[in-house]
């Protein structure tokens, strides 16, 4: 029973770092794809960003539902301690997913469609920036007290290190986007997106470069875990391996090459998301409590296991098996009766 | 406005009104879902080219439907954790988990299939695609289980018992079999099946009565009006059902839809009271018209009742429901439109049954067809109405008899959560704008009798020019492209 007891909540904790990464990588994209939709010169053009989404926006973003509702059953402490700390960007985030779902529809009804390509833009952007703040908070931590609740203030998640976060976290999704439309686009759009995913791998790289050196300098618990042993030489191998990545990666872009770009840039997204787990793990709100304080009933999430666990191999064939249908080139600017 | 100085209250409103408004679009997404299948179904079954145009048209509406849903319903599952945090931290061993049963089980595979149903219909084979059709209304379906089966157990909750401030289950399948669920998620299927039929209906006789595609549209008239003819009164029945689990398991909430202050002891006859004016303060209706005996013939099919029909000062006034009235005309309000709506179904029968429906005769029951249009948004009226009574009934409990509302909510500054109310009352209501304004310019402008049938390529004409080079392409549908 002891060993289950730890064995249970480390289960959940994995499969909750498994949809919380599908839903960066895969919302990422169309997200990426929304904040990019604000440079697009043409209505034409922006109409084919949008086709490129119009079927699997909406999967993409259920991998966060899916996340918050095992984030619920599985920690029940740090899903109310952690949203009611992070109401403001909680509230931005749930808003830009508002704008930016009813632009799809709303937007191929219009004549005139520039309010809803604000609202798919800027909406992109406030659900992106809101998720920075919120993974930034997590990380620097939230003040709790010993049963867990939060105890601070209503502003503690603004400070230069998650606005840090939040626009490397903006470059980060700008950077996939470009990429995916690379890979699902042709002519000049496809010229545009080499040289914006050029600029963003850039900028990435340089967020990512002020996070990894500030983490352990402002952080004292991150600063000890950092140079545990075995730790530090994981700890060490990922800024190597991400440069490697980003060097892959631009060079990639500069061969023209379709595919090896987005792949690349998947590659980094998990390198980073092994880093962030590292540092996490054991804890759930970063560095209060761990995943066995804050774990519902152990028979709660067996029963979990069972409706959700099972149900992910599921999950991720229908999801796989939609992209494989809609596998292909988008040449047209509108979906639905074109 | 002491109002806006309170989290518990500004939180309250916040959910009351992102959750009712929220209910509009899913009622819809799953009720639509299950005429979409049928549709396809005829299409697939008698070839006849207007289902086909008929599945592409609602899918249409379906899908603007869809969109607004899915907007306004993400806010709802972060609203537990952002509002009702403790709440959340205490039932998170049972709620929460069925929170999460709901996105795997049945969002996701809305999600998926969703974009094969509407922009598939070139790329996948016809059973594939009527495959998706059917998964996605499973898919709408199921979130309603499994959200009246949350909503349920916070009703009747079972399964097991509240240790230091946490629901603990100890038996899970009794927990989500709780005394409320069957016959909740049966009341709410039928509710949104039954809405979306009248919308159907309401929307097509617009079309009769403009004599646009009068043939056309009479076909959907009718499918909607013979799946009623089912669903009508067995809607009203599953209402009895409910009616009555909540007089076993929520008394104080029976006396507050009956704006019943006094206990009628059993053996006594009980009137049911038509219109009143309940009165908080004096705890007592001051005005009030009833029918002898009604309560009695309602309840147990008796003159005389054989139990006691509790009063609400059996209760503390802490400890019962305070919008008495509210309650009251919510109930009223709901029960009315039951019986509205069979009626008109009734009613409508038997012009079909005179042969006035027929495709010559149908545009000249041009008042029956504006009744249809005023009905359509009644059922909406109805839900709302119904799930007030449901909640506005249950206080002062979040979780029944074991967690109050003032306990639920999180300690945040009300300033938040009034800046946060302002901008969803704001949202919401302009989406419900956009929603209708674009909603009835696709109604407007009316089903496309252009598009493509599947499986016939206009690029690949059936005869070539010489016979000698024609070679039959055998290769399944996707792989011709």
């Amino acid at each position: 029973m002891e060993t289950l007891e730890y064995f249970l909540p480390q289960v959940w904790f994995g499969i909750l770092a498994l949809f919380l990464f599908l839903y960066v990588m895969l919302d990422g994209f169309d997200l990426g794809v929304g904040i990019l939709s604000l440079t697009s010169s043409t209505e034409e053009r922006r109409g084919i960003l949008m086709t490129s989404l119009s079927n699997i926006w909406d999967a993409n973003e259920t991998w966060l539902v899916l996340m918050g509702g095992g984030l619920f059953g599985a920690f029940p402490l740090a899903y109310s301690t952690i949203l009611s700390a992070l109401y403001i960007p909680i509230i931005l985030m749930v808003f830009g997913f508002i704008f930016r779902a009813v632009a799809f529809e709303f937007r191929e009804q219009a004549t005139r469609k520039f309010v809803w390509n604000l609202s798919f833009g800027i909406g992109s952007f406030m659900a992106a920036l809101g998720q920075g703040f919120a993974l930034g908070a997590v990380l620097k931590g939230i003040q709790v007290d010993e049963a867990g609740h939060f105890i601070g203030g209503t502003w503690d998640w603004l400070s230069w290190q998650t606005i840090l976060v939040a626009l490397t976290l903006i470059q980060g999704y700008v950077l996939i986007g470009s990429t995916y439309l690379v890979w699902k686009t042709t002519d000049e759009l496809q010229t545009t997106h080499y040289r914006t995913a050029k600029i963003a791998a850039w900028t990435t790289l340089i967020g990512a470069i002020f996070i990894t050196i500030s983490t352990p300098i402002f952080y004292e618990s991150a600063r000890e875990k950092l140079f545990q042993e075995p730790l530090i030489y994981i700890f060490a191998i990922i800024p190597i391996a991400g440069v490697v990545l980003i060097w892959q990666l631009l060079s990639s872009l500069n061969r023209k090459e379709e595919r090896a770009p987005f792949i690349w840039t998947i590659l980094l997204f998990v390198l980073t998301f092994i880093g962030l787990a590292l540092v996490v793990f054991p804890y759930i709100i970063p560095t209060r409590i761990t995943i066995y304080e804050a774990s519902a009933d152990p028979s709660s999430l067996v029963i979990m296991i069972i409706f959700i666990g099972f149900l992910i191999p599921v999950m991720l064939f229908y999801n796989l098996y939609q992209y494989i249908v809609f596998r292909g080139k988008i040449t047209t600017e509108h979906y639905g009766e074109g | 406005m002491d109002f806006v100085s309170d989290t518990v209250v500004l939180s309250r409103m916040q959910f009351a009104l992102t959750a009712s408004i929220h209910m509009l679009w899913p009622t819809l997404t799953t009720g639509v879902g299950i005429y979409l299948v049928i549709i396809e179904g005829l299409w697939l079954k008698t070839r006849n080219t207007d289902y086909y145009y008929h599945a592409r048209f609602w899918a249409k509406l379906y899908a603007l439907n869809f969109g607004v849903g899915v907007a306004t319903g993400i806010p709802m599952e972060f609203q537990f954790g952002t509002n009702w945090a403790p709440f959340s931290e205490a039932t998170g061993n049972f709620f929460g988990s069925v929170i999460g049963f709901e996105a795997s089980w049945a969002f996701m595979l809305e999600a998926a299939f969703l974009g094969i149903m509407l922009f598939g219909w070139e790329r996948v084979n016809p059973a594939i695609h009527y495959l998706s059709t059917i998964l996605v209304a499973i898919g709408a379906n199921l979130s309603t289980v499994w959200i009246l089966t949350a909503n349920s157990w916070m009703q009747s909750p079972a399964g097991g018992e509240m240790v230091d401030g946490k629901f603990i289950v100890h038996d899970y399948f009794q927990a989500i079999a709780n005394p409320f669920m069957a016959k909740s998620v049966l009341h709410m299927f039928l509710a949104t099946l039954e809405t979306s039929l009248f919308v159907i209906g309401g929307i097509s006789a617009w079309y009769i009565l403009k004599q646009r595609h009068t043939g056309f549209f009479a076909k959907s008239f009718k499918i909607a009006l013979a799946a009623t003819i089912a669903i009508a009164p067995l809607q009203i029945y599953a209402g009895h059902l409910s009616a009555e689990q909540v007089y076993h398991y929520q008394p104080a909430k029976l006396a507050a839809m009956e704006a019943q202050w006094n206990t009628i002891p059993a053996g006594q006859s009980a009137s049911w009271s038509l219109l009143a004016l309940p009165n908080n303060l004096t705890e007592q209706n001051d005005w009030e018209l009833a029918i002898p005996n009604g309560l009695g013939y309602i309840l147990e099919l008796k003159e005389k009742l054989t139990e006691p029909v509790l009063g609400l000062k059996e209760w503390e006034p802490q400890d019962r429901p305070r919008l008495v009235g509210l309650i009251y005309y919510a109930f009223r309000t709901m029960v009315g439109i039951g019986f509205l709506l069979a009626g008109l179904m009734a009613g409508t029968v038997l012009f079909w049954l005179l042969g006035k429906l027929s495709e010559e005769n149908i545009t000249q029951q041009r008042w029956l067809m504006w009744v249809w249009m005023f009905a359509a948004p009644l059922g909406f009226v109805a839900i709302d109405t119904g799930w007030i009574v449901r909640c506005v009934g249950r206080q002062p409990w979040t979780l029944y008899n074991q967690i109050r509302t003032v306990d639920s909510a999180s300690h945040i500054p009300p300033s938040n959560v009034l800046v946060s109310l302002t901008a969803f009352t704001i949202t919401y209501l302009l989406l419900l704008v956009a929603y209708m304004y674009f909603g009835s310019r696709i109604i407007r402008r009316g089903p496309r009798f252009d598009l493509l049938i599947p499986g016939t390529d206009p690029n690949k004409p059936a005869i070539k020019t010489a016979p000698g080079e024609f070679v039959s392409d055998e290769r399944p549908v996707e792989a011709q492209q």
